[in-house]
Formats: structure tokens, sequence, C-alpha cells
């Protein structure tokens, strides 16, 4: 009697040359695109989003061509931070890819907070009633290679994934995308944050994936009146306001798995650029406050760690 | 998954899938060299399984069947604007409304309400060619 692997095709029903075809479709679409970067954590509140985009902006004021998908499907931020909230989407003349809502700075973006109205929850049509936990995450992947394939991202020296929270997302993320994607990791000064995200970093390192560092963001805080950094954090390892920490000390406040890779930079808390990404306005060029200047630093470390 | 017919020892093919019941599908193969027919009846799990790989459930097609059928129909709620019954209802041209058929179809229902606002803000209220080529040209698009 054959066997599954005898017969040739599975009979008409094309589900695997269906799902095939859609990597290919995925494939093509991102075929312009230089550098697939993630920007992961594993821990939530952190402010993933918030860095993915200012990162975008500070690639961008470089002359970079860069786009942001928000793949934070349940949580998006990015339409309304980018200021595309209400985006609009108009049909091409032909079967071309859909075109992106951009920032005012040129920065494409994708998030379903452009679609799905924040008093909205994104919700799926489903045969089984109820049970979501059974298939939801596979419908979520397929709504990404979907967004993947059907919008012109075109030629871009950076595409960026804005992650969803959950180590295990983070893995899952890698697996999807496959090893054309880098992982840039995002932590704050706490001791809990940094154990989590050394847990993706330890999941991630077992793939073929390359992670590019981390990012410690929240990093103090920035006070506009006194044009300084104060502490934000403050934790059994942290020196006194004021008091630079030892090299020795850094790296022995760090989970193993964190240590292992380089840290980009540490950006501070900046209320007024909170502000800012409240009410969707994307700065126009670099600021030159430590913020800024830390963002910019970031990506020009971000650079020089890919090829 | 693949079928056997085990007296033939040959693969069955893909005949019919009858329309969703319920959650379950009846999909229907047959044996190519006896003619002997069965039916796959799925449950509603397996449905949504199958489903959620955003592939489309069915004997083969011409033309692109991963372009067919979008799996995500439904997915996005109607947003305010089509909710509401405006009293000048807009008009929208054949050729609109193809081009419309262009965008995926889980962004349709807000595609189709912001291009309504946008043609109603400019005093009109049939969409053409013409105003989904203004509006992406207001769109910098």
């Amino acid at each position: 009697m054959k066997s599954y692997h005898d017969i040739v095709g599975d009979g008409g029903s094309r589900v695997l040359e269906q799902v095939a075809g859609q990597r290919a479709r995925i494939t093509d679409a991102l075929a312009g695109v230089r550098h697939l970067v993630a920007v992961g954590s594993g821990k939530g509140g952190v402010g993933k989003s918030t860095l993915t985009l200012h990162l975008a902006g500070a690639l961008r004021a470089r002359g970079l061509r860069v786009a942001i998908l928000d793949a934070d499907f349940n949580g998006p931020s990015q339409a309304r931070m980018a200021g595309v909230e209400g985006a609009l989407f108009v049909p091409p003349p032909s079967r071309d890819k859909v075109a992106l809502p951009r920032t005012s700075n040129g920065i494409a973006v994708f998030s379903m907070g452009s679609i799905v109205p924040e008093s909205e929850a994104l919700e799926f049509e489903s045969a089984a009633q109820g049970e979501a936990h059974t298939w939801r995450a596979t419908r979520e992947f397929a709504l990404l290679g979907e967004i993947l394939a059907s919008f012109e991202w075109g030629a871009l020296d950076f595409l960026l994934f804005d992650l969803p929270p959950g180590a295990e997302r983070t893995v899952q993320y890698a697996d999807y995308l496959g090893p054309r994607t880098s992982f840039l990791l995002v932590t704050i000064p706490s001791e809990v944050a940094r154990g989590v995200v050394a847990r993706s970093v330890a999941a991630l390192s077992k793939g073929p994936h390359r992670i590019l560092g981390y990012v410690e963001n929240m990093s103090g805080y920035y006070c506009r009146d006194c044009n300084a950094i104060k502490p934000l954090f403050v934790s059994s390892d942290q020196p006194p306001p004021g008091l630079r920490r030892s090299a020795e000390a850094s790296a022995k406040a760090l989970p193993v798995a964190l240590g292992e890779i380089p840290c980009l930079g540490s950006v501070p808390f900046d209320p007024e650029l909170a502000r800012h990404c409240d009410h969707g306005i994307v700065p126009a060029q670099r600021s030159e406050t430590p913020v800024g200047l830390a963002l910019d630093q970031i990506a020009l470390r971000l650079l020089e760690r890919l090829p | 998954m693949k079928f056997l017919c085990v007296p033939c020892d040959s693969p069955m093919k893909l005949q019919s899938v009858g329309p969703p019941d319920r959650g379950s599908l009846s999909v229907v193969y047959s044996c190519p060299e006896c003619g002997y027919e069965m039916a796959m009846l799925t449950n509603a799990y397996e449905t949504q399984i199958v489903q959620s790989l955003g592939v489309r459930i069915g004997p083969e097609t011409s033309g692109d069947a991963t372009r067919t059928g979008c799996p995500f129909s439904g997915m996005i709620p109607a947003t305010e604007g089509s909710r509401t019954s405006e009293p000048f209802p807009v008009r929208w041209t054949p050729a609109a409304e193809a081009r419309l058929a262009n965008i995926p179809e889980f962004v349709r229902p807000m595609a189709r309400t912001g291009i309504e606002r946008f043609a109603r803000e400019r005093g009109t209220l049939e969409i053409d060619e013409k105003i989904l080529d203004a509006a992406r040209e207001f769109f910098g698009m």
C-alpha cells in the first residue's frame, strides 16, 4: 500500500501549495528591502513601539528609506504615534501593491491601528465558536503574511517590525520571518525586565537569527528644565545619581544571556517625546537633546552591526 | 491530508466541497480508478484550523487561488461611517468598484468608508476612477 510520501500532490485541496504560494509572494514583496530588523523584547511595557518609531526616525534622518510594520495586531500603537491613524488606503489602478501611509518625515507605516478604531478589538470570523486559543496565533501569522504580500514595501534600507510582547511570541515571529530577519531587543533598567529579555535572547540564540544587540530604554529621564538625566529606576546594583557604574558592576548586573550580546545604547525617557507620541507628532529632523543624540548613536551602531 | 483508495492503491481526488454547515465542511473525494466516493466531514475546529492558514479550501480552479476567497473577510468590523445610513448615499461606478477589489479584503471596509468621506468632502456623491486618482494624489501615493 502506498504511503503518504509515495503520493504526489494532495488530491486537489492544494493546501500546502497555497501556503508555499503565500511564502513566495512574501519573498517577492520583500525583495527590495535591504535589512529586516525585528524590534522585540519579550517583556511588555518597555517602550518597543516608541523606540521603533524613533529609531526609524533616526535612520530616516541619515537619509535611509525606512518602513515600520506594527506586528502587534492586538495592541497596535504605531498608527497613533506615527500620525497615520486616519490614513486612507486607496485602491491602486491595477493589481499593483497597495501604497502605505507615510509619516510627515517619509516613513511608511502599516499598523492595524489605521484600520481598527481604538474603541474596537481585532476580531476574526470563526467556524469554531470559542476555542480561539487553538487557532488564533495561526490566523494572526496568516494575516501578517497577507500584509507583507499585499502592501507596497518597495525599495527600502530598513523594514522594522514592531513585535508584540511575550518571549514565546518573539520566537514565533523569528520562526515566521526567517533567517533574513535580525533582532534588536529592548529592555529597561529593571532586573525583572532584564531577566525576561534574557530569556528571549536565550530562546532566539537557539535559532539561525542574528541578534544585533539590545537597547536599554527608560535609562533615567530627561528633565528639560535642568537639561539633565535623572534616575528613573533604582536597583540594588545601581550607583547613586551622578556616579557611573563600573563596567564590572554593569556586567555583573546583567543576566548571562543579555551580557553575551552588545548593548547598542541607552535611551532616557523624555516626557515631551511621550507627549508627541500620544499626539502623533513625528520630529521632522534629528533632535539635539540627549534623547535624540542617544537614538542617533543607536542608529549608527545598528548600521555598523549590519553587513 | 491525502486519501488513498486501499483496494486500488490509488490516491483519491478532491471532487467538491459543500457549503459550510455550522462550521462543518463536506469534502468529497473519489477514486479515479474505481469511482468509489467518500466524504470527509470536518468538525468546526478542523475547519477553523485549516482556514487559519489563510488558504482557500476547495477543488483546483483556474487562476491564482491564493488571491481568491480572502480568509480575512469579515475580520475587520465595519467602521462607523459605513454603519450609519447617510441621507444621500454615495454611488460607486463599476470601474471604481472593480478597483476596490485590488486591495486586501480586510482593508476594504475601511478604504470604502474613507474614500466615500473624501468624495463627500469634495461635494460629489459618485466615486469613479477620477476620484480614486485624486485621492491617491492627495495622499501622496
